[in-house]
């Protein structure tokens, strides 16, 4: 045992140190410009949309992200802002439930080309961010453009996917106002209100004359039908659900009602609900500047919800606080920073340097994986269930793999590999997240088992996360090799060892997770394997990496050979996890995407020029470990050079 | 002799048949989208060789349309990886325990192939569609038609005489014992469409005289025209055919259309032969069996305030040959029903009513044996890496122990 002295512990004490600044960090309160409304109560309320029960926090960022690929306004969205405040989801949510004439001025709606939408007046030169109001006089124009397209998603162009995302985002928005109130009436929802109850006795019976073919109150029947016409429109339309099943109901299952379905109800019950009362009060108190009484109308609400829901309340805040804290943007800040060290450490001090970025990847793992429980308690699933968990847990288990393999070689390879492949996942889930809306959708029915989930989905995607770490290692060792004179012969052959090793894994986790996925198709359609291109992606990976385990046995290519497969196999799995979602067939594809294809093109462009490089003769190799080869291949005077003896053991 | 033994057990050709095998499955993707899932599996992946050819649907394809890649076929594939297999295990490999893992994978491989020929040769797929409160004792399939005459003359059951679609495309006349006419198939239309004359008013006269499709001169008449075979996975193929018929005695008794088009929807067409009465039609391909599901309830949920589906299920009873109730069962996703040797899966349900399920109605005798190369390759990966682990381990505790 040797003896803990105050130097062991320093490493891993600074380490921790920017960890807990990181930590805490994203545990503060943002700054509110609206500091004086409780926004983070608002942002607490329960609201059940797309079949779950979400913070309105959740509504607020996957509007938002929609409208405008961001998760708070920025000062320049903002008009006649000189101070240059921003504007957290939230209170924008709040504006646009409650301020509405506001809200339309904020330029939430990005266009990528808004010159080419053949919307006349709408090209500016300054920004791509447009109002709803500087929107609105187009909706006629637009909406015909919508209706006029009908190719299928796959087929659309350019400009059709545009007008399309533009219509969607201005139904929504629409849809989103109509959530909270009828239009009109904010400053006086109460005398609104009572209006409309006091319409009720009178308008119901001239509503029943009238059916009955009677004479009847003409008045009072077009007074309550003006009432009902407007909650009708609402409740049609309403994207949000509001107000929570009268009865006891269990919060998950019960059927929630938007405030225009309950104001009708009203006829039925003779009152007013009083959550739905309680959200015009605070529209009503917004209005008129009195923070007090909202803050006490929110508060009010919120104990409420908390006392008739004591259970599942606080998952709902604790969403809440996830939105906040985003652990995964963390992550990608602190995966940046180990990468600049080990890059550093490789530079001047490989033992010291080398060690912190160990153990900074150990704690940004520690957020990262964070996240991805939190989001299993969430949503009570496994972890992976669509696109954009997937990459979430690819990063997840590629770090992880990467920490076993720095903690055995300790070469700082391993810290590299993992903080590349964590940012890089991280990044690619980032980007799926701002067309995807909630990222925690409910599953469909086909994909609706735990079990499947949890074993064929993880498996697979654990065979992934280790294609892309021999990929990256691969990568590591034919620059390091070309570029670095520190890269000797025994760290060629660690890192050549690693791949071996790795590619082991990835065989036997694609295989297993394949087969799994074939049982659970032979479960769910009777069919054990049906050439569907999600299976068949799979299947290429466990080839390919049958491929790589079968050349290293037989000695079939060099080194260098090997890395060049290995960097294939990056390639192999890119196509399986998303070329193949975007050939808009097979049965489980989870979504078609578009922007992303090119996004793959690139990829596969900068794989195929790595690849590449494992053609630069040796005699160019600035290495140690390349300058032996080249000497080597002269020795032999061969015009190919015979492989490298191999370790007798690892075949 | 050697240098043949020498290259069909080789490395190097395992890794060039495993290559290949990657270039068919990616191409067999790609294909997908022009061809659909069922052409793709029956031209890439149950054949001997297949040509790659650029789709027209691509960028350049005027220019870049020439390009056709010939590959093997993953029949040939398969049998080439098995006896590569196979030699190599018989000539080169050495069983010993540091390679028991490597050759439980290849067991397991080999099954893999074999049960996959099994189910490409054996496995049936039909459907059954069940609405509730009523109950089947067939199944269909949707791909595959026949031209059925049925004489409904016993009270007790149906006479059922069944030609089916692959003898139907080869035209010609059919005699059977129990008809009391011959058939000749003037005309068969693998997919078609039905129109009325009114549209086409300078269309010639279809040679049809009795039946639905009679010629009478007037708007109202029926037109059949070719179209090509659709075989993506939404498309059903409108099968038809004018086939004249003719008594043992040699008299006409007439041109008739018959087509799958032409279903319940349309009264039948019936042909009188003396006492007998026989129903003529085209329909999709009915498997009978033993026994009968009974539908009590189907269920569609949904999850609250949306339209993203929850679950479907099917509550059904299994009836005998008697009608009586053995056994209830819930078919519902990811949990089939298993009985007589069929496999019923939850599939489908009509839309509209949402009160008749379809269900996907499996025979493959084979199903188990993926199961068992599953086993083994997992076991004999999981022995073979363990070791490899076990050897790495060790090595690197040597390597560590001087520093």
């Amino acid at each position: 045992m040797k003896q803990m002295n105050w130097k062991t512990w320093i490493v891993p004490g600074l380490a921790a140190c920017i960890a807990l600044l990181f930590l805490g960090r994203s545990l503060s309160d943002p700054e509110y410009q609206k500091a004086e409304w409780k926004v983070e109560a608002f942002g607490q309320l329960p609201v059940q949309v797309g079949g779950r029960i979400k913070p309105m926090d959740t509504v607020a960022r996957v509007n938002l992200m929609l409208f405008s690929e961001r998760q708070s306004l920025a000062a320049k969205m903002i008009p006649n802002n000189p101070d240059g405040y921003e504007l957290t989801a939230t209170e924008w949510l709040m504006d646009v439930a409650m301020d509405p004439e506001t809200a339309a001025d904020y330029r939430i709606f990005k266009l990528i080309f808004p010159d080419d939408l053949g919307l006349t007046g709408l090209q500016r030169e300054d920004t791509r961010h447009y109002s709803y109001r500087e929107l609105e006089p187009y909706i006629p124009e637009i909406v015909v453009a919508f209706q006029g397209i009908t190719a299928e998603p796959p087929q659309r162009t350019a400009y059709e996917r545009q007008i399309v995302r533009l219509h969607n985002n201005l139904v929504r928005y629409q849809r989103l106002t109509q959530s909270f109130h009828p239009a009109g009436h904010l400053d006086d929802l109460d005398q609104f209100y009572q209006g409309f109850m006091d319409s009720i006795p009178a308008g119901m019976r001239a509503f029943h004359d009238q059916q009955a073919g009677r004479e009847f109150d003409e008045s009072a029947f077009n007074r309550f039908m003006g009432f009902m016409i407007q909650f009708q429109n609402m409740a049609q339309n309403a994207d949000l659900r509001l107000v929570p099943p009268p009865s006891a109901e269990a919060f998950e299952e019960g059927d929630w009602t938007n405030i225009g379905l309950s104001m009708m109800n009203t006829i039925r019950t003779q009152m007013i609900d009083p959550y739905a009362s309680a959200y015009a009060r605070m529209t009503q108190t917004y209005q008129e500047g009195d923070s007090e009484a909202f803050n006490d109308t929110v508060a009010g609400l919120n104990a409420a919800f908390k006392e008739r829901y004591a259970d599942q309340v606080p998952r709902v805040h604790f969403e809440y606080g996830f939105n906040t804290m985003s652990p995964f943007l963390q992550s990608i800040v602190l995966y940046v920073l180990v990468f600049l060290v080990v890059c550093i450490s490789w530079l001047i001090a490989p033992r010291e340097l080398g060690r912190f970025a160990f153990w900074l990847i150990l704690f940004t793992f520690l957020f990262h994986t964070f996240g991805l429980v939190a989001r299993m308690y969430i949503q009570g699933r496994p972890p992976v269930t669509n696109l954009y968990s997937s990459a979430i847990f690819v990063g997840w288990g590629a770090v992880l793999l990467c920490l076993i393999l720095e903690r055995i070689y300790k070469n700082g390879i391993g810290s590299a590999t993992g903080s590349l492949i964590g940012f890089a996942t991280l990044i690619v889930a980032h980007n799926l997240a701002l067309t995807s809306g909630d990222t925690l959708e409910m599953m469909r029915a086909v994909l609706d088992s735990n079990f499947w989930l949890a074993t064929h989905v993880i498996v697979i995607t654990i065979g992934y996360s280790a294609m892309f770490v021999a990929g990256a290692l691969a990568i590591f060792f034919l620059i390091k090799g070309i570029l670095s004179k520190d890269f000797s012969k025994r760290e060629a052959k660690a890192i050549n060892g690693m791949v071996y090793g790795i590619i082991c894994f990835a065989a036997l986790f694609s295989l297993v997770g394949t087969i799994l996925g074939g049982i659970w198709a032979d479960q769910s359609w009777g069919r054990f394997w049906g050439w569907d291109p999600k299976e068949n992606g799979a299947l290429l990976i466990v080839l390919i990496a049958a491929i790589i385990l079968h050349v290293r046995w037989g000695k079939l290519a060099t080194e260098r050979g090997m890395m060049s497969l290995a960097i294939f196999g990056n390639v192999v799995t890119s196509w399986s996890w998303f070329g193949t979602n975007m050939l808009g067939v097979g049965l489980h594809s989870y979504g078609f995407m578009d922007k992303a294809f090119m996004a793959l093109m690139t990829f596969w462009g900068s794989q195929a020029v790595f690849m590449a490089l494992a053609a630069v003769p040796y005699s160019w190799w600035r290495s140690e470990f390349g300058q032996s080869m080249a000497t080597r291949q002269q020795r032999k005077q061969k015009p190919k050079p015979a492989s490298v003896p191999e370790p007798a053991e690892t075949t | 002799m050697n240098i043949f033994l020498k290259i069909i057990t080789s490395l190097r050709l395992t890794v060039i048949l495993l290559s290949l095998g990657m270039m068919l499955v990616f191409f067999g993707t790609l294909d997908q989208v022009n061809t659909g899932i069922w052409v793709t599996q029956k031209r890439y992946f149950e054949s001997l060789f297949v040509f790659w050819s650029y789709p027209a649907e691509w960028a350049a394809s005027d220019t870049l349309g020439f390009i056709r890649i010939p590959m093997p076929g993953g029949y040939l594939l398969g049998i080439a990886l098995i006896i590569n297999l196979v030699a190599a295990h018989v000539y080169r490999f050495k069983l010993t325990w540091k390679k028991s893992g490597i050759f439980l994978v290849h067991i397991g491989l080999i099954l893999l192939l074999v049960s996959e020929l099994l189910t490409d040769v054996l496995s049936r797929e039909s459907q059954m569609s069940i609405t509730e409160g009523g109950k089947t004792y067939y199944s269909e399939a949707f791909r595959d038609n026949e031209l059925v005459f049925i004489n409904r003359g016993n009270p007790d059951y149906d006479d059922v005489v069944s030609i089916p679609q692959s003898i139907l495309s080869k035209k010609g006349t059919i005699e059977y014992e129990s008809l009391p006419f011959s058939v000749r198939i003037d005309q068969f239309y693998p997919n078609s469409v039905i129109s009325r004359r009114g549209n086409q008013p300078t269309m010639p006269p279809t040679p049809v005289t009795h039946g639905l499709g009679a010629h009478k001169n007037r708007p109202t008449d029926l037109m059949v025209n070719e179209q090509p075979v659709r075989y993506d996975d939404q498309s059903v193929n409108t099968v038809s055919a004018i086939i004249t018929l003719t008594g043992t005695d040699g008299t006409n008794l007439g041109t008739w259309l018959v087509s799958n088009l032409l279903d319940d929807r349309f009264p039948r067409q019936t042909l009188q032969v003396g006492e007998e009465n026989w129903d003529l039609a085209i329909r999709f391909r009915r498997y009978y069996h033993d026994f009968g599901l009974a539908l009590h309830d189907f269920r569609f949920d949904r999850y609250p305030g949306t339209e993203i589906p929850k679950n479907f299920s099917s509550e059904v009873s299994i009836l005998d040959d008697t009608g009586s109730t053995n056994q209830r069962a819930l078919i519902y996703m990811n949990h089939p029903l298993r009985y007589g040797g069929l496999t019923f899966f939850q599939a489908s349900y009509d839309p509209e009513t949402e009160e008749t399920t379809i269900l996907q109605v499996v025979r493959n005798p084979g199903w188990l044996l993926p199961y068992i190369s599953v086993l083994l390759m997992g076991a004999g990966m999981t022995v073979q890496f363990s070791m490899h682990l076990g050897r790495f381990a060790s090595r690197r505790k040597r390597e560590e122990a001087p520093a």
